[in-house]
């Protein structure tokens, strides 16, 4: 940005190359795929850091590291039973990666990967075909049945079955979405509230005195953000257990 | 779990052991309450905004889901603008079911405390 004063909260999510070889068409690392790098780097890093020990008694860095798997398990088991537990790796994995990505995109300067909604459609992607590759392997083609609910009348089934068919397909939308627009809209307020703290600023003492509203909001707004940040990435696993809950058990 | 059988011990140790393990247990009674309630409060987004944001995007997300797929259908078969209307119907349904689908795990997640006033209902009508 040239002119400071200049407001433009969509440029935070330009995709940039980092570094680049091979010119047009070569391998280049943009600031996206660096920051899932150093999503899942830093993951990995402090679980089997801080796990190492093995402790009976757990540092600090162990009891987090405890705690984050007994709440995902905690989840997974509530959404999709003893026998989604099967799928607790991915889970938790999905659940790390997410919650790692929307915590580093509250960094200022940082890139917040999961505000591009074909990263967030990739994640989702990758649960509704598990759901549907593990629901025929497991089910074989009673896992159709998921489309026709249990004791509904023959003659309604042809408006039945294809809105329970969109209402599949639409799953891994909304949640692609949900997260997405989320993470995006958060981004966008806080850089506009803070946009207006430079430009009220700039009109002299008077200004000076506005800015602090938009100040307290901008706090306000970070503090929610991160909330949500943590909250969407539970959500996202949790719907994505419950989904996989479908491929368990087909019938409504 | 009761407590352990610890007949080779003196009484006072036994006593203390006893004590400590229903000390043990009732904390995590509350333990599990308290997750149990921040599970409830969490699932289906623990705040407002997060309900409207899940169930806007459910609706949404099947109305979308199903005019593409007339739109591709027709694109497909030569038959616009039929097949894409009949499908923006079917999304409009799907997602009312989506919206009710998900209103209901919110209310299993926190059902009302039992001694709830709900207002009147068909059997307070006389």
């Amino acid at each position: 940005m040239a002119d400071p004063t200049r407001v433009d909260p969509i440029h935070q999510f330009g995709i940039t190359n980092v570094f680049s070889f091979g010119g047009e068409g070569g391998f280049a690392l943009t600031n996206s795929a660096l920051f899932m790098v150093v999503s899942v780097v830093v993951i990995l890093g402090y679980l089997l850091l801080s796990t190492a020990g093995r402790r009976v008694v757990p540092t600090r860095a162990q009891v987090v590291s405890e705690m984050l798997y007994e709440f995902v398990a905690n989840m997974v088991q509530g959404a999709a039973g003893k026998e989604g537990m099967k799928f607790f790796p991915f889970l938790f994995a999905l659940f790390m990666f997410v919650l790692a990505a929307n915590m580093f995109g509250m960094f200022p300067y940082f890139f917040a990967v999961t505000s591009h909604i074909i990263v967030t459609f990739a994640l989702a992607m990758l649960v509704i075909s598990i759901v549907i590759i593990y629901g025929f392997l497991r089910n074989g083609p009673k896992f159709l049945k998921l489309f026709v609910p249990a004791g509904v009348p023959g003659y309604v089934l042809p408006i039945v079955v294809p809105i329970e068919i969109v209402s599949f397909l639409s799953r891994p939308v909304s949640l692609s979405v949900r997260l997405f627009a989320n993470i995006l809209a958060g981004h966008i307020t806080v850089k506009v509230f803070a946009g207006f703290i430079v430009s009220l600023g700039a009109l002299g003492w008077l200004g000076f005195l506005g800015a602090s509203l938009p100040l307290f909001m901008t706090i306000a707004i970070t503090a929610l953000e991160l909330m949500i940040a943590a909250l969407q990435a539970y959500v996202f696993a949790v719907l994505s257990a419950m989904y996989i809950n479908d491929a368990i058990h087909p019938s409504h | 779990m009761p407590n352990p059988p610890d007949t080779n011990r003196p009484e006072p140790a036994r006593k203390v052991t006893s004590d400590l393990a229903a000390r043990i247990a009732s904390a995590k009674k509350d333990h599990q309450v308290e997750a149990k309630e921040a599970a409830a409060r969490a699932s289906g987004g623990s705040t407002n905004l997060g309900r409207a944001m899940r169930l806007g995007s459910e609706f949404i997300a099947a109305v979308l889901v199903g005019t593409g797929i007339g739109y591709v259908l027709d694109a497909w078969l030569g038959t616009r603008p039929w097949i894409m209307l009949v499908m923006l119907l079917i999304g409009f349904g799907a997602g009312i079911l989506n919206v009710t689908r998900a209103v209901a795990e919110m209310n299993a997640a926190s059902p009302p405390p039992k001694d709830a006033d709900l207002g009147p209902d068909d059997e307070d009508e006389t």
